[in-house]
């Protein structure tokens, strides 16, 4: 299905941060806005959480005991061998790698989770709704109803008012957030 | 093994099956590959390939087959003591003109692949020399003389025959003079075969010839006593022993003989609580020198004043007449006293090869009366029975053109004759020289024919070392070049038609067999052979007249002739000794025990003369016209004095000892008959050109660290542990972290006697042919890369003027808490439930890792390819030379770590044969390599959880500590504290 | 957190966010100068000495070495130590100044991290080269396999090694990636090439820079900055077991894997000073590293050399006070005197003694002077890798197995062929991906303006 936008364009962090608020306050739901650079205080706004650090918990208890577990079943149960005279669960030993492989364990996982959650990976498609964003934009895009024409029109006055130094209308065939 | 010892000679008569051994049904001859009751199946289409296949394969073996030769072995037929993969032993006797020692041959699959002493050998015992533990790489030496040749080309033996026959008959009837010069022959069997040989002839001589001769000593004996031999002398009986310039634990006439008896004369192991004391007088630092309790310098021009000195001392103290003469330097009265004291079980012995020392010598040990018991002129040794001027005078006739015909066996004089150019000339002259050699030297292709013989391991022949101590040898390998046995020769010349074997069986029959007392010939023949010995009572022992009146002659004569320069010694060295076996590259790379230097001779020069002339190692010094050598500063040296080792600067012995070091042969003199081995000169200048040596150890001080730890004899009876103090110290503190692994069933260990081990190296050579390590070459060698895994490390303490000299063996020490295992990554060094610290070379990836963790840098790396390279082309790597390989060991690739392994093959073997019979290992079963070959039972291997074993009750010794032991790598490895006898036999 | 009156702007010259933009991709987008093509022909060739000594050592043998029989690592584990060294200051740099929150790390991070991923790739080919059988080097993986199945021995610091390593490489190539997505998506968005926009594009993975997005960035990045922090101590404490679980005299000491990283640190820092000195002059990035941020580094690596020469000084004072024999022969026989005077006293002058230097304002603050010591302290860590390495392998424990160690045209071959590899790398990197992180950039860009404090 094809959806439209009314985007905003502002080339100040100030005046882009109250605008998100004004549309806020007029209850015009937000689609995402785009910044070159993180603006914590977007991720107010627009409540925006991650679960990242959560996960990369649990993805190092797994690491640690997964690892720990092979460890003692290679040297002590599978093929116990001696080496200087050391028993075969020389645990000592064993925290060094455990360590590592947890950390490694962590980073990969994460990444994966991040690329998957945030849709980021190789040969994805690059439609973005307006290449500034990435230069020295911030760029608000509302979710306007094609039906209901003067309420688009009120978000982009809005907009207008509050600094953009341009607004204007744009369709997508199925695009995902 | 007694059993396995079986003589090739009864195959025959197996195959021809003429014997009572074997009924007529020869299914247990068939090949291994078919089960016992294959017969009895009938054939499924398995058996049909088996049997497919073995045609195919006899087809093969049969066209390839070359015609039938005497004692070959036709497969066809399978010997029933041939078992494929089984070791088999064969008794027999090396002997290659200069030594002897009885052996036993381990054959693989019917290739000698290693040697061992033989334990009935009365002479050697179960220890043997480097240079016999290395002789069986010699016989897959592709230097060897590979056929027939008449003037340099290859011609049958039926064509050389009949030309030397002619010519002979041709000489003979207008009757010219026909030699044979021949090393020194102890065989009884060759030496009636060739007195028949020439019966045959009018005109007829036999000289023999060493490249190192005894003469003065045989010359001294027959002025003396009238009886021109080298006495045998019995260190077993002997508490007191002053030796001078004689180096009678390295080269003199028979270490491997002397070795047990000097030795076992300073155990302490079971508690013993007398020790046989050593003074020696040298110039250059001689092995025997390094063993001494005491050791003193001298020039040789000094050595005829301190014995006439001594002997001077000794007649005072005994009321002898004495004679007027010059004083020593130092005084002698305390060693008088010491031999008196020690009178009769004392042993004054020179090296040097000049009559009137060698009769002053006499005369000391007849006043001592050492004749008694120490010193035997019955059981004289038959080595060395070559009289120098016999040789001179052959040379000179030889120039002067009297010699009509020469044959020539197992001698070399082009090489080691002084003036070499005489005796060349001398042989243009001579119409016929035929030439008998086993292998390439410069006297090879200077005469007109070449008659090849057999490698001693392909020949038949008997020996007698010893009256009463007779051994045989016996072919333990098909010749493998067309070559033929000296005796066979003789014979065909001497116009008989009988074969060697047959004629030495006949001797025997004749000569030996109504000894033995035995009923049945063929019963005393296959004892003999079985066991190689053969030992009868020799009549005798009447006591010798020493002869006075050629002793005061020399010592009247005894004019002291010091001179202003330098004295220059030549002397044999341990790897090489006289050089005849110059082309065999493990003797070339094994390093000298006292200089730890390999691939080349030098100069050993004196501390105190290296700063005076401003010379370093590596010098290269002109000693004198056309002697330009490395120098090589010695600690021990006399001053004034240069050692120089014979045996190295062959031109034309093969392309291992081509052009390496300098020939000293040209610079021996002769004098009063004798030569002299050495010379004199003014100071020796340098050249200011620079060499780098192959060492193999360059820091000669042990840093006062434990490492080897002595007592004095003294102190020893009061406090057997003492010198041993740390050990103590250790015990009482070390704690372990983890608990230490308990090993069931066996613990292997390993105890070595510093007391014994005298550092002759064999060892290290009995290793290398155990466990097929690569030799490496001088450049890797000078890179730090040798690969022996066993070495015997050298230290000096005191003064670098006359230091004390340690020898300590150092291998892998099997390490309980091994430091090297904890660090491979990928597991390939582990320890074995046995307590072995072993390598897996398949797994290793060569990380080094554990070599850098090794505290005592045992374990060695690959660092090349050193098979099929030819880079490292020498004798192993050739096609004929791998034939020497022990197939029980891996050979290693490139770039895997390996290490002494205790062996571990034999300690299989011997298991398995335990459990095959249903028995406990017995102590002493199991050798490894270096246990087995050490003539000195310095070495001990062992179970250490066997209580009553013996290298458990060293282990127990209090001299016993283990190397490094402060780093609790509790090594498997123990070590005896080395005892110097200091005690003064007070009279 | 950030107080301008005493460090000043992080950023000078009040520079628009476009114009941030601009400047930073402006060494991609002009034509290189000459000097580049020149300085890359150099390193390429240094790389091909490189590769032919590699194909030596790997076709005749690690003979080809100046190792021995008691010698068992040489140049090779040297230099490995001393690139695994340098490649931790980019990690370290960014990750540490990361969790405290140092901002002015912004400008050099990329940087940094750039070198850590190049010198761990150099560093990584040693320990490779140097096995025997570097065609069976996948038995180091313990995985289930034919041969029983027979896995690794756990216990060894080289597995250890194996693994720190193997991780710290992804790791810190990931970290390292995920920085640059929000700047290739700003090239992709600002060329006009095609196969530029289209590469680019492929690299960006489609980032557009939404919330949604910027906020899972940042928490990741935050999560690997943390736990890699732990791999960055962790990595070079495994390399300095490498030598602490060895018996040897001078190896088998516990304040080695302390010692280890702050060595590491230190020769990192050092290596991106001297990246950073060249290249903010090439490129005149005057405005974005401010002497500053020199100054800043200056100052950590005059407080490291402190710490080093504590380090230097106790293990000398333990040797002694120990009375261990073979310790105190190692060092006060083998290193303070004795064959390898040049290698410690080189050490203790070029880490403990000169770095001093920038006690001085002025020396802080010169180009040259920065350029100079930095220089001083890279030589002066290989220095201490060597003598960790050679003295105490050449003279330990029995003086019959004492040997001396000389490298071979091989050995050095090896050695400048990695140098070569990282030049290279490093060239390539200022050529085709943004120097600095431009949206970390933008972000402090107003930070030392009037409106933040």
């Amino acid at each position: 299905m094809t959806r439209s936008f009314k985007i905003g364009i502002f080339d100040g962090e100030e005046k882009f941060l109250s605008s998100v608020k004004l549309l806020q306050e007029q209850e015009f739901s937000i689609f995402d806005v785009f910044t070159p650079y993180p603006v914590h205080e977007i991720f107010h706004l627009l409540k925006r959480k991650s679960k990242l650090p959560t996960a990369a918990y649990l993805f190092g208890l797994f690491g640690i005991i997964a690892t720990l577990a092979f460890l003692y079943y290679t040297s002590v149960i599978d093929w116990p061998i001696v080496y200087g005279g050391k028993p075969f669960n020389s645990f000592p030993s064993f925290i060094v790698v455990t360590i590592v492989v947890t950390i490694l364990t962590v980073t990969i996982a994460s990444l994966a989770a991040f690329s998957a959650r945030s849709k980021l990976f190789p040969g994805r498609d690059n439609t973005v709704f307006d290449t500034r964003a990435t230069d020295d934009k911030f760029v608000i895009v509302v979710i306007t109803d094609i039906s209901d024409k003067s309420r688009a029109d009120k978000a982009g006055s809005l907009m207008k008012e509050n600094g953009a130094v341009e607004v204007y209308d744009k369709e997508f065939e199925n695009i995902k957030s | 093994m007694k059993k396995q010892r079986k003589k090739p000679g009864e195959i025959e008569d197996l195959a021809a099956g003429n014997n009572g051994n074997i009924d007529g049904n020869h299914d247990d001859q068939l090949l291994e590959m078919f089960d016992a009751d294959f017969l009895k199946k009938n054939s499924s289409r398995r058996d049909f390939f088996k049997v497919f296949g073995f045609s195919f394969a006899s087809a093969a073996i049969l066209a390839s087959c070359k015609r039938p030769v005497q004692n070959a072995i036709p497969y066809i037929i399978h010997p029933q003591e041939i078992i494929p993969g089984k070791s088999l032993y064969y008794a027999t006797s090396f002997y290659d003109g200069h030594e002897y020692s009885g052996i036993l041959v381990k054959t693989r699959d019917g290739r000698p692949i290693k040697i061992e002493g033989n334990a009935l050998s009365a002479f050697n015992g179960e220890g043997t020399s480097a240079r016999v533990q290395a002789s069986v790489l010699s016989l897959y030496d592709d230097a060897r003389l590979k056929n027939p040749a008449a003037d340099n080309s290859p011609v049958s033996w039926d064509a050389v025959d009949k030309h030397i026959l002619d010519v002979l008959a041709r000489i003979n009837s207008d009757g010219g003079e026909i030699v044979l010069l021949s090393s020194t022959i102890i065989s009884p069997s060759t030496i009636k075969l060739i007195k028949e040989f020439g019966a045959g002839f009018k005109n007829f001589k036999w000289v023999q010839y060493d490249a190192v001769s005894y003469s003065a000593i045989l010359e001294a004996n027959s002025v003396c006593f009238g009886k021109s031999v080298v006495p045998d002398y019995n260190f077993r009986n002997a508490s007191l022993v002053v030796s001078i310039n004689a180096d009678f634990l390295g080269t003199w006439v028979a270490p491997v003989h002397f070795i047990p008896g000097y030795v076992s004369r300073r155990k302490l192991d079971n508690g013993e609580k007398d020790m046989l004391r050593h003074i020696h007088f040298e110039s250059g630092m001689s092995l025997t020198g390094s063993n001494a309790d005491e050791r003193k310098k001298i020039k040789p021009s000094e050595e005829k004043t301190l014995l006439a000195d001594l002997y001077n001392r000794i007649a005072e103290k005994t009321g002898a007449l004495t004679y007027p003469g010059p004083k020593f330097k130092d005084d002698l009265s305390d060693l008088a006293d010491n031999l008196i004291a020690a009178k009769g079980k004392s042993i004054v012995l020179s090296g040097t090869n000049n009559v009137d020392i060698q009769i002053i010598v006499n005369g000391i040990n007849s006043l001592l009366d050492n004749y008694t018991q120490c010193i035997s002129l019955d059981n004289n040794i038959n080595i060395a029975s070559g009289i120098d001027s016999t040789m001179d005078n052959l040379v000179s006739e030889l120039s002067a053109g009297k010699v009509k015909a020469l044959f020539m066996y197992n001698v070399n004089p082009v090489y080691d004759y002084p003036d070499s150019q005489k005796f060349l000339s001398g042989l243009k002259n001579t119409e016929l020289t035929v030439n008998m050699a086993v292998s390439l030297n410069e006297t090879v292709g200077k005469g007109k024919y070449e008659c090849p013989v057999h490698h001693y391991l392909e020949s038949w022949d008997d020996s007698e070392i010893i009256p009463g101590q007779v051994s045989l040898s016996q072919p333990c390998i098909n010749p493998l070049f067309n070559t033929r046995s000296f005796q066979d020769s003789l014979l065909k010349w001497s116009g008989s038609s009988i074969l060697y074997n047959d004629y030495l069986k006949m001797n025997w029959e004749n000569v030996f067999f109504p000894l033995s007392g035995m009923s049945d010939f063929r019963t005393f023949w296959n004892k003999s052979l079985g066991n190689g010995v053969f030992n009868y009572k020799v009549s005798g022992n009447k006591p010798y007249q020493f002869k006075k009146e050629a002793f005061s002659r020399a010592m009247i004569s005894s004019g002291n002739t010091t001179s202003a320069g330098y004295e220059v010694i030549i002397s044999e060295s341990i790897a090489l000794g006289t050089g005849m076996h110059a082309n065999n590259p493990w003797l070339m790379e094994l390093p000298d025990p006292v200089s730890r230097q390999c691939w080349e001779n030098v100069a050993a020069i004196s501390v105190h003369d290296a700063e005076l002339l401003k010379i370093e190692t590596g010098d290269l010094i002109k000693v004198t016209e056309g002697l330009i050598i490395p120098a090589f500063i010695q600690p021990g040296q006399a001053e004034g004095t240069i050692s120089v080792a014979l045996g190295y600067g062959h031109s034309n012995s093969g392309p291992v000892c081509k052009d390496i070091g300098v020939n000293l042969y040209p610079f021996i003199r002769i004098s009063g008959g004798n030569r002299v081995f050495g010379f004199n000169t003014d100071s020796p200048e340098n050249t200011l050109k620079k060499t780098i040596l192959a060492l193999t150890q360059v820091h000669s001080s042990m840093e006062g660290r434990p490492i080897v730890r002595d007592t004095g004899f003294s102190k020893y009876k009061n406090d057997p542990s003492s010198g041993n103090e740390f050990h103590k110290e250790f015990e009482s503190t070390h704690k372990s972290l983890y608990p230490e692994v308990k090993h069931a069933g066996f613990h292997w260990g390993l105890a070595i006697d510093l007391n014994s081990c005298i550092g002759c190296n064999s060892c290290v050579i009995a290793c290398q042919a155990e466990n097929n390590i690569p030799v490496v070459g001088k450049e890797e060698v000078i890179r730090r890369r040798i690969m022996h895994w066993i070495k015997i490390d050298r230290y000096y303490s005191d003064t670098p003027e006359n230091p004390k000299v340690y020898f300590q063996p150092l291998t892998c020490q099997h390490c309980d808490n091994a430091p090297c295992e904890n660090v491979c990554p990928v597991s390939a060094t582990n320890h074995s439930s046995e307590g072995l610290n072993q390598v897996t070379y398949n797994r290793c990836i060569g990380t080094k890792y554990c070599i850098n963790n090794c505290p005592y840098k045992v374990r060695r790396f690959n660092w090349y390819r050193y098979t099929n390279n030819k880079a490292f082309d020498f004798n192993t790597v050739s096609d004929l030379g791998k034939m020497v390989l022990n197939p029980d060991v891996t050979v290693r690739e490139r770039g895997v770590v390996e290490k002494c392994s205790f062996c571990v093959q034999r300690i299989q073997e011997k298991k398995l044969q335990a459990k095959l019979e249903n028995r406990t290992l017995n102590d002493y079963e199991i050798k490894t390599a270096c246990m087995q070959a050490c003539p000195s039972q310095a070495i001990v291997f062992g179970n250490l959880n066997d209580k009553d074993s013996k290298v458990s009750r060293l282990f127990e010794d209090p001299r016993c500590y283990h190397l490094l032991e402060e780093l609790h790598t509790l090594p498997n490895t123990g070590y005896l504290t080395k005892v110097w006898n200091d005690e003064k036999q007070n009279s | 957190m950030y107080n301008r009156k005493i460090r000043g702007p992080l950023i000078e010259g009040n520079k628009t966010l476009s114009q941030i933009t601009n400047d930073v991709s402006a060494p991609m987008e002009l034509k290189q100068g000459t000097w580049w093509f020149i300085a890359f022909g150099i390193s390429s060739l240094a790389a091909l000495f490189g590769f032919y000594a590699i194909y030596i050592t790997v076709t005749k043998g690690i003979g080809t070495w100046g190792v021995n029989n008691s010698v068992g690592w040489g140049w090779e584990i040297i230099n490995f130590v001393w690139w695994i060294g340098i490649g931790h200051a980019g990690t370290a740099f960014s990750i540490f100044l990361l969790i405290l929150r140092q901002r002015w790390r912004t400008s050099i991070n990329r940087a940094a991290e750039a070198m850590t991923v190049l010198a761990v790739m150099s560093a990584a080919i040693f320990p490779a080269l140097h096995m025997g059988r570097v065609w069976l080097a996948f038995y180091i993986f313990p995985y289930p396999n034919t041969r029983g199945p027979l896995w690794v021995n756990f216990n060894s610091p080289l597995f250890w090694d194996f693994a720190a390593i193997t991780a710290y490489l992804l790791i810190s190539a990931s970290f390292w990636y995920l920085g640059t997505l929000p700047d290739f998506a700003t090239i992709r968005d600002r060329t006009t090439s095609k196969i530029k926009k289209a590469v680019y594009g492929f690299f960006s993975l489609g980032w557009t820079g939404s919330s949604r997005q910027w906020i899972r960035f940042e928490s990741l990045s935050f999560i690997l900055g943390g736990i890699a922090a732990v791999l960055v101590v962790s990595v070079h404490s495994i390399v300095a077991t490498d030598f602490a679980v060895g018996v040897e005299p001078g190896w088998h000491t516990t304040l080695f894997p302390p010692y280890f990283v702050v060595g590491a640190i230190f020769s990192g820092f050092a290596m991106v000073m001297t990246l950073m000195v060249i290249i903010r002059r090439i490129y005149n990035f005057k405005d974005y590293i401010t002497d500053n941020h020199m100054d800043a580094i200056a100052r950590i690596l005059v407080f490291i050399s402190l710490i080093m020469g504590t380090a230097y000084a106790t293990e000398i004072f333990i040797a002694w006070y120990s009375g261990n024999e073979y310790e105190m022969f190692t060092f006060f026989r083998n290193r303070i005197t004795g064959d390898y005077t040049i290698q410690f006293w080189g050490m203790i002058i070029c880490n403990a003694l000169i770095p001093q230097l920038f006690w001085f304002r002025k020396i802080r603050r010169n180009w040259v002077g920065l350029l100079i010591v930095s220089l001083f302290i890279n030589l002066g860590m290989w220095f201490e890798r060597y003598n960790i390495v050679i003295t105490s392998l050449t003279k330990d424990f029995l003086p019959s197995n004492w040997v001396s160690y000389k490298p071979t045209i091989i050995d050095i071959g090896v050695y400048v062929g990695t140098i070569g590899i990282f030049v290279c790398g490093v060239l390539l990197f200022i050529r085709y991906i943004p120097m600095m992180a431009i949206s970390e950039l933008k972000s402090v860009a107003r930070i030392g303006d009037k409106k933040e404090d």
